[in-house]
């Protein structure tokens, strides 16, 4: 596959140009769909006499030196490049984004993130002689640690032309920005006539700033020299801000009975927060690491910016040497909420008391349950929506509850500060008007379980948002989302071949209590805990006094083999049927099973199919899937009617809200309001200014459908086996089933035609080519060829992966063969962003140690492939807590030894291990045979794979044909 | 009509260009933006007449004065008129002297106000009430230029051509109007620092620059992942037009528009972009 690799080549006086060349050196022009334009560049590889080294190679190949290479290229012109970036993460088929071109996309969403921001200024600058307008990024704070994150990160190869690190970063960033401004900006800044060549200069250059062409040509230099000094001045004042420490203020509450509010000044580091130093003190000549050699020149300098947008502040530089003021609650108030947001955003630190923000006025919703109290057991086993709950509404203001009177009064002394029982709250005139509004209502009553819990959902209004729940019995425990503690456990169900762990218990009557209720339910344990076993228990469950409606299960394709064969393990008497595939019934759905299986791609073409059935249930394994509520696939399974419905998902949904929201709303249709309500209520809140409140009340709003156990939780690690071990079944793709179909044809008639020493040899290597096709079309054809869409372990691997690193975990993946791991490395890497190791036998043990010392400390979650027979011994790992088999060595004692890396003293018990096996192939028959030989010594099946050429041809025929039932 | 100071009419030629020479920006309207370029151009607008001012308002933007240079009392600049030989202008103020200037700093360091905007290039009104308080006036009544041209009246068009360019230079950098009165920028600093001390200027965009060669094993790798650096620190997200009005913008203007009245609606709409761009993640 065609890798590209890019650079950036700085222009000196002009702007500079992104480079693309492919990893092979070969020609890109016409090949690809980029644009540019095609030149040979000279760069500087490392390389031999032979020519450059693959990235592959670097670590293996000898005499390695830094040499000069002509490299035919693409080169984008500086308008060009920031699209080009942005759209490279999606590259198509024909080609891969090495990561060199990967980061130069990431750092042009930073220039987007810059220019979104407004951090930049239009400068007039020089380009080849001619002046020319552009937009120049303004980098301070937070964004100047950024900035230097992105030179560390920068793969060396992107300044492959030989410029500097600063200077390249510097200058791709100043064109990145300019592209990313014009893009943003309006088609023209100032209406009228355009400006001709013979207008003035300013005039010239502000069209110019959102211009195709930035050039002011003929300009008089006298013109340019005064409007670049004083653009330059500006540019230099906006940098100023950038100091290593800044001016800091601090808010602290009046003593109780006064009404005067201090406003500390102080110096802090902009690096550590924890370093302050109060202004009093800087004038007493106090310093911490740092400090400037004038930390007072620093303190005034910057107060005396910082007037610009809190006025007041004036009359405090009135002091010969400034170090507090006054404020009376009036003042404080506007500081909150006009200058301390300002000024926070413009680089200064402010410090406020922690209630600064939240809303000031609320309600609380108490309920009672009318039935007298009884056992939690036979409470839940009755409870329903419909039951009637008395109610009762109390206005609460900070923490207390108030009387109608006391608000009464509150809103007479109109003041946007005040003081009930001792705590400040911020009232705004909107707030008061509501909860006085509030007042007049009724406020006790009775309401039903399912109007209450709707009430809960909704949080009152958005000026008068529910602050506080208090509500008993099972209502109060689904409120709280403790139902799944509170409920008396379900033990493991008949029929279920299997014991059930405690934890699984308890989900399993959540899922049975909501699914009683008629409520859906996100099970968003982490993976590894059990989903399936949960969810094909709760379909023995119900089917324990009556039968209920088939439930239908949808995946992504490469779990439709786990699912099939999950269900024959641990629930045999459920009928499954698995809705996939060239033979799949088409126009109708047999209802006469328990589980029907399908795919979020065929639940799309099958859409009406799928609808004329009638469902108990519809299941979304993955639901990640239809995280996105404008997808044909999401928009398919809401389409598909059900009395119920499951999401199932290993990712934190909590930490992706509009995720949350389309995943909620497929499981509670309607329930969460619209996407839009819940964007501003809860979700920008939420992201845009950490609102607690807001937070609260989404977890009110979802706790209840939401079950997510953690496997480091205390309760769930006591539960868990030493090793959870799992058996990943994997489908063959069709490309996958025909090569290995012909693999055993052609195998089978050489095997026939041998004997004695040269039919082993034969074999072994039918063995070898058909475990490669297992892995990957490629890893058999060497072709370099594409690689996503080809195979289901790949598919499955990337998905895991991914959810692996989301959790922020290590993992190990072994290969026993060092080829794939070459070929899987970088395929990893560029689709995880994350680290991904490569330990193989061609490695030092230098480069080895540094491998596993990386792997051991690094605190950022990566991913360690390693080859079997290069780890197999002396290698402690235990920072992971994921092993996956990619391939099977059939040795159960050399893959238990790899294993065992991860398990050396010091390794707590959440280490999951997956061994991947394609169903239908060989990995799948010798698995059974293994699993029924376990019986017997380990002699027979434990001394690697020489057994397997000792079998006749019948047998071996019959180990090696694939078994098409399992390919679909 | 114009006369020689011999009481001569003269014959006004043709006035020569000039290239390169000190034109203003404002090409109509008012010349010096800032309160403190003002008050020498209105000082300048009391005493001339009409005309002259007109003609030398004109001067100035074409760019007649060659050049000026600035010493404690004394401007004397060079003009180009309509002989060969550029007219020489000259415009003296009263220096303070060493003993008034120590008062003065001291007074002005006094203040936090004034020390905080003089460090900052700012240049508060209210320092005039400093010097008043003193008995010595920043702002003169009168302004004595001379200039060696045949024209009689005073100021001629050449000095007040000159007295624009200088309103202008002082709108770029107040400094001058308090360097004119015989104290330079560092030297008032200098005396507001109390000692004079270079300050280590650290660039926070410094990188460390890394030879290639010493990159040769992970020449094609992040250095830091690139998850990492999708990470960014999510921002208090502020209104995009606060970098502009957190700064003193540049005297520049568009069509008479400040320019950054003219930036400060297309920044606003900056966070929400009409097209559907996107920046990646």
């Amino acid at each position: 596959m065609l890798v590209i690799q890019a650079g950036w080549v700085p222009g000196g006086d002009r702007p500079g140009r992104l480079a693309l060349w492919a990893e092979d050196l070969s020609d890109l022009a016409g090949v690809i769909d980029l644009d540019g334009d095609a030149e040979t560049l000279t760069l500087k590889l490392p390389g031999t006499t032979r020519g450059p080294v693959p990235p592959a190679d670097l670590a293996t190949t000898r005499a390695v030196k830094l040499r000069s290479y002509d490299v035919p290229a693409l080169l984008v012109r500086d308008g060009e490049a920031l699209a080009t970036l942005t759209g490279a993460d999606d590259a198509g088929d024909e080609w891969l984004a090495g990561p060199s071109l990967r980061y130069l996309g990431v750092l042009a969403g930073f220039a987007f993130d810059l220019a979104r921001r407004g951090r930049m200024l239009p400068q007039l600058v020089n380009e080849g002689g001619v002046p020319a307008a552009r937009w120049r990024p303004v980098i301070t704070g937070g964004d100047a640690a950024t900035y230097r994150d992105f030179a560390a990160g920068m793969p060396p190869v992107v300044r492959a032309t030989g410029a500097g690190l600063g200077r390249t970063l510097r200058d791709a960033l100043n064109v990145l920005v300019d592209s990313a401004a014009r893009t943003l900006m309006p088609e023209r800044l100032l209406r009228g006539a355009r400006p001709g060549p013979k207008a003035e200069l300013s005039d010239r250059w502000v069209s110019a700033l959102t211009a195709d062409d930035p050039t002011l040509p003929g300009a008089r230099a006298e013109d340019v020299r005064k409007l670049g000094a004083a653009l330059g001045d500006w540019m230099r004042a906006a940098n100023d801000a950038n100091g290593p420490v800044r001016v800091s203020f601090r808010l602290s509450e009046p003593q109780p009975g006064e009404d005067d509010w201090g406003l500390e000044f102080a110096l802090q580091s902009a690096e550590d927060s924890a370093l302050y130093l109060p202004a009093t003190e800087v004038w007493e000549g106090g310093r911490f690491p740092g400090m400037p050699a004038r930390p007072d020149e620093t303190l005034l300098a910057g107060l005396g910016r910082a007037v610009r947008l809190f006025p007041l502040l004036h009359t405090a530089l009135g002091d010969q040497q400034p170090a507090t003021m006054t404020l009376d609650t009036g003042e404080a108030h506007d500081f909150l909420r006009q200058a301390a947001p300002l000024l926070q955003a413009a680089g200064f630190g402010v410090q406020l008391p922690t209630w600064a923000g939240r809303k000031g006025v609320g309600l609380k919703l108490t309920t009672r349950s009318k039935s007298s109290p009884q056992s939690r057991a036979v409470a839940s086993s009755g409870f329903g929506l419909e039951e009637i709950v008395s109610f009762r509404i109390d206005l609460v203001i900070g923490e207390s509850a108030v009387t109608a009177e006391e608000l009464a009064e509150l809103a007479r002394l109109k003041v946007p500060l005040v003081r009930v029982r001792g705590q400040w709250v911020e009232l705004d005139d909107r707030q008061l008007k509501a909860a006085l509004k509030a007042v007049g209502r009724r406020r006790e009553g009775e309401l039903t379980a399912g109007e209450v819990l709707q009430q809960v959902i909704d949080g009152g209004e958005e000026d008068l948002p529910i602050v506080e729940v208090d509500a008993d019995g099972m209502l109060g425990d689904l409120i709280s989302g403790q139902a799944a503690e509170r409920l008396t456990p379900i033990g493991t169900p008949p029929g279920f071949q299997g014991t059930l762990r405690p934890y699984q218990e308890r989900g399993l009557s959540w899922l049975h209590f909501l699914g009683r209720l008629g409520l859906g339910g996100i099970l968003a344990d982490d993976m590894g805990l059990g989903k399936t076993a949960q969810t094909l228990s709760l379909l023995l469950q119900e089917r324990i006094d009556h039968q209920p409606q088939p439930t239908l299960l949808i995946c992504p394709m490469s779990l439709v083999s786990n699912w099939q064969k999950e269900a024959a393990r641990f629930a045999p008497q459920i009928r499954t049927y698995i809705h996939h595939g060239g033979e799949r019934r088409r126009t109708d759905v047999d209802q006469d099973v328990d589980l029907v299986i399908t795919t979020y791609g065929t639940a799309v073409r099958d859409l009406n199919t799928l609808k004329s059935g009638k469902w108990e249930r519809v299941v979304c394994d993955e639901a990640q899937a239809i995280k996105n509520s404008g997808t044909r696939q999401a928009q398919a399974v809401r389409a598909i009617p059900s009395r119920t419905r499951i999401a199932l998902t290993g990712t934190p949904v909590e930490n992706h809200l509009a995720e949350l929201w389309s995943i909620m709303d497929f499981c509670n249709p309607g329930l969460l309001g619209p996407a839009k309500r819940f964007r501003k209520r809860f979700q920008e809140p939420i992201e845009v200014r950490q609102d607690e409140l807001a937070a609260e009340a989404l977890k009110r709003a979802t706790g209840p459908f939401v079950l997510r156990r953690l496997k480091t939780d205390k309760s769930i690690i006591s539960d868990l086996p030493e090793k959870n071990e799992m058996k990943v079944w994997c489908t063959l793709t069709p490309e996958q089933a025909t090569l290995y179909q012909a693999v055993v044809e052609d195998m089978m008639a050489t095997i026939e035609s041998t004997e004695g020493i040269e039919r082993r040899g034969n074999v072994l290597a039918a063995m070898t080519k058909l475990k490669q096709v297992c892995n990957h079309p490629v890893h058999l054809l060497k072709d370099a060829s594409r690689l996503p869409g080809r195979s289901g372990k790949l598919a499955r691997l990337e998905e895991l992966a991914a959810e692996i690193v989301e959790d922020g975990d290590k993992a190990l993946i072994f290969t026993q063969y060092a080829e794939w791991g070459t070929i899987l490395q970088p395929y990893l890497a560029a689709h995880l962003d994350r680290p991904v190791l490569w330990l193989h036998g061609g490695l030092s043990k230098a480069k080895r140690d540094a491998l596993v010392e990386e792997f051991q400390t690094s605190d950022e979650p990566m991913l360690f492939l390693l080859s079997l027979k290069a780890a197999g011994t002396g290698l402690n790992l235990t920072a992971a807590n994921h092993v996956v088999h990619f391939d099977r060595w059939w040795n159960p004692a050399v893959e238990d030894q790899a294993t065992d890396r991860a398990f050396r003293i010091g390794q707590s018990r959440d280490v999951q291990v997956r061994k991947f096996i394609c169903t239908g192939t060989l990995e799948e028959k010798i698995d059974a045979m293994i699993e029924r030989k376990k019986a017997l010594a380990s002699s027979v099946v434990g001394t690697g794979e020489g057994w397997i050429t000792d079998l006749g041809t019948d047998q071996l025929r019959e180990l090696f044909e694939l078994d098409l039932a399992g390919v679909r | 009509m114009p006369f020689d100071r011999d009481g001569k009419f003269y014959e006004a030629g043709k006035t020569i260009e000039v290239d390169g020479g000190l034109a203003v920006r404002a090409k109509r309207g008012k010349i010096g933006e800032r309160w403190w370029s003002r008050r020498f151009v209105d000082v300048l607008e009391r005493v001339c007449d009409g005309g002259r001012l007109a003609r030398g308002r004109a001067y100035a933007r074409k760019g007649q004065v060659m050049d000026f240079h600035l010493t404690a009392g004394k401007v004397t600049a060079r003009v180009q008129g309509s002989r060969p030989q550029p007219y020489a202008v000259e415009v003296t103020i009263a220096a303070f002297d060493e003993t008034q200037w120590t008062s003065l700093t001291e007074a002005l360091g006094s203040r936090a106000l004034y020390r905080a905007a003089l460090l900052a290039g700012e240049m508060p009104q209210e320092i005039v009430e400093v010097f008043d308080e003193h008995g010595l006036p920043l702002f003169p009544d009168n302004l004595d230029i001379r200039c060696n041209c045949p024209d009689w009246g005073v100021p001629c068009k050449h000095g007040s051509a000159v007295l624009y360019v200088l309103a202008e230079a002082f709108d770029d950098d107040p400094f001058l109007v308090l360097a004119w009165r015989g104290r330079d920028r560092e030297a008032l600093l200098g005396a507001l620092r109390g000692t004079p001390e270079p300050v280590e200027t650290v660039d926070p965009l410094a990188v460390e620059e890394t030879p290639l060669e010493e990159r040769l094993a992970d020449y094609y790798s992040p250095g830091l992942s690139l998850g990492r650096l999708r990470e960014r620190p999510s921002r208090v997200t502020a209104p995009p037009e606060l970098l502009l009005r957190a700064l003193d913008g540049p005297p520049v203007r568009v069509r008479h528009i400040p320019l950054v009245d003219l930036l400060k609606s297309a920044y606003r709409e900056l966070a929400e972009p009409p097209s559907t761009v996107d920046g990646g993640s």
